[in-house]
């Protein structure tokens, strides 16, 4: 028989909330159920799914690397210049337009400066696919298999002199395009050493999966660095400039005591609100240890001969 | 307020639903996306700071507005639901971040004041939950649990702090709960007996 609203005794109310409460949870559970399902489906396709050919390998890999899927690449970003959410650079970013699109290489360390096109720049290479892991200063990580050409190839052809120390490299810096562009109170700066520069591991990538990047990833072209934190790998680069001074990048801008120069991976240094010891790999339980210079110790090391020295690692 | 004619404990079940749908739809809101685990941390975590920095606000508003003081009983409602937004941020955070790595939990904790401040308000939160029921005011005598909770005081200005410290770059929202807060401990300090 239907019991009238007006006639419920504290008990059946108290015990009706339980029923509630039950239902609530049961609710609760069915997202995290089928999201716990995409998860695991999206890591079979993936590994289903053959990729291009990896023309190297870096040695330090201790177990077989499984990328993430493209999905997740593409939609948990960091580009302040749209916006501060994780989600915001997939949703905003597309106002950016990526075609054309040139590059300035100068300063006063490059005997032959030039302005060039994309299509020019890639031209000169061939395109290499790497698969690296991508460790976020933010102890997240993800794994990525970029396509682009090797950073040194673009210097060379610069012609270097004796006062190309440093490589300095700027963002696009667009108030039409990007809804928050000065975030930073200028246009997003990175720099690398010249050692680090060369070397072979530093990529200018191009694209993702074999797909040209996307806005949100940095399109047309970004640095990637994977032994160094995510915020090194400056995005839609539209200057690189050898120079003679140690540049000043963003992050150490914004806050010098948390961002260095260098912001090498290492477990052994912490930010001083989290620890760098540990990873939490996105779209997937737990955490894992993070590695020295993110696994590429073997590649990197030997330009830095200090590794008790903090400056190198923040 | 329009809801006068409801009987109290109708009122006080409409408020229970309401938040408890606000924790489902942010649960289902951090589905959305690819980080289900720190979606999950963060509204909790944030949700939860909401509320407790709301329960503070009951008492300075009371003395101006009739609304307010006539419904005072919901800062026990807001209170206890902040607490079970607090114990989802932790149970998360032990679960789905940490795995059960009891040893990696200990080396984060470990010397990380934006942590110990979470914990440590978490720890002080649960007696005050816990007690936070007519028949424990009995028990304890009212003098009592209200000293036991001005415990409050100590554990919503670490729940801030703690809200503050988890920011890479966003501080104006943690900085402007920062500033209520200072609001309501400064107006306490000058009306306190």
């Amino acid at each position: 028989m239907p019991v009238k609203s007006s006639e419920i005794t504290p008990e059946k109310v108290y015990k009706r909330r339980r029923v509630l409460i039950g239902a609530g949870v049961g609710v609760l559970a069915v997202p995290l159920i089928d999201k716990a399902y995409g998860v695991f489906q999206d890591k079979q396709e993936q590994l289903e799914k053959p990729l291009s050919q990896v023309t190297t390998q870096p040695s330090a890999e201790l177990e077989p690397l499984v990328p993430t899927p493209y999905e997740t690449i593409t939609s948990y970003n960091n580009y302040y210049e749209f916006g501060y959410g994780k989600g915001d650079p997939a949703k905003a970013a597309k106002t950016l337009v990526t075609s054309p699109w040139s590059v300035e290489v100068g300063g006063e360390g490059a005997d032959k400066p030039g302005v060039y096109d994309i299509a020019e720049l890639k031209g000169e290479s061939a395109i290499e696919n790497h698969i690296y892991r991508f460790r976020c200063v933010e102890a997240w990580s993800m794994v990525i298999p970029w396509n682009g050409i090797k950073l040194s190839d673009v210097i060379k052809s610069a012609a270097p002199n004796s006062k190309a120390k440093y490589v300095r490299f700027t963002t696009v810096n667009d108030p039409e395009q990007m809804p928050n562009a000065d975030w930073a109170g200028g246009p997003y700066v990175e720099g690398l050493t010249i050692e680090e520069a060369m070397n072979p591991l530093t990529l200018l990538a191009t694209g993702i999966y074999d797909k040209p990047l996307e806005q949100q990833n940095g399109a047309p072209i970004r640095l990637v660095v994977p032994w160094k934190y995510g915020f090194k790998y400056v995005k839609s680069i539209v200057k690189i400039e050898l120079v003679e001074v140690m540049p000043k990048n963003t992050w150490w801008l914004q806050n010098k005591r948390e961002y260095g120069f260098y912001a090498n991976v290492n477990p052994q240094f912490d930010h001083p609100r989290w620890t760098q010891a540990t990873e939490r790999v996105i779209g997937e339980l737990g955490r894992k240890p993070t590695l020295l210079f993110n696994g590429y110790a073997e590649e990197v090391a030997y330009m830095y001969p200090e590794l008790d020295n903090r400056l190198y690692f923040y | 307020m329009g809801l006068r004619w409801l009987p109290i404990a109708t009122r006080k079940h409409l408020l229970n639903i309401g938040l408890c749908l606000l924790l489902i739809w942010g649960i289902y809101e951090a589905t959305i996306g690819p980080d289900l685990v720190s979606n999950l941390r963060d509204f909790t975590g944030r949700y939860g700071a909401y509320l407790l920095l709301i329960t503070l606000l009951f008492t300075p508003f009371s003395q101006r507005f009739t609304w307010v003081k006539r419904n005072l009983w919901m800062r026990r409602n807001i209170g206890v639901w902040g607490f079970v937004y607090a114990a989802a941020h932790l149970l998360i955070w032990i679960t789905l971040e940490f795995y059960f790595d009891w040893a990696l939990m200990f080396d984060e904790v470990a010397g990380n004041l934006f942590i110990l401040l979470g914990i440590l308000a978490f720890v002080l939160l649960t007696p005050l939950a816990l007690t936070s029921n007519n028949r424990a005011v009995k028990y304890l005598s009212f003098r009592k649990w209200q000293l036991l909770h001005s415990l409050t005081y100590v554990a919503i200005p670490a729940v801030i702090v703690h809200h503050f410290m988890a920011q890479k770059t966003a501080v104006l929202e943690p900085l402007l709960m920062g500033s209520v807060l200072i609001l309501v401990l400064v107006w306490r300090y000058r009306h306190a007996r």
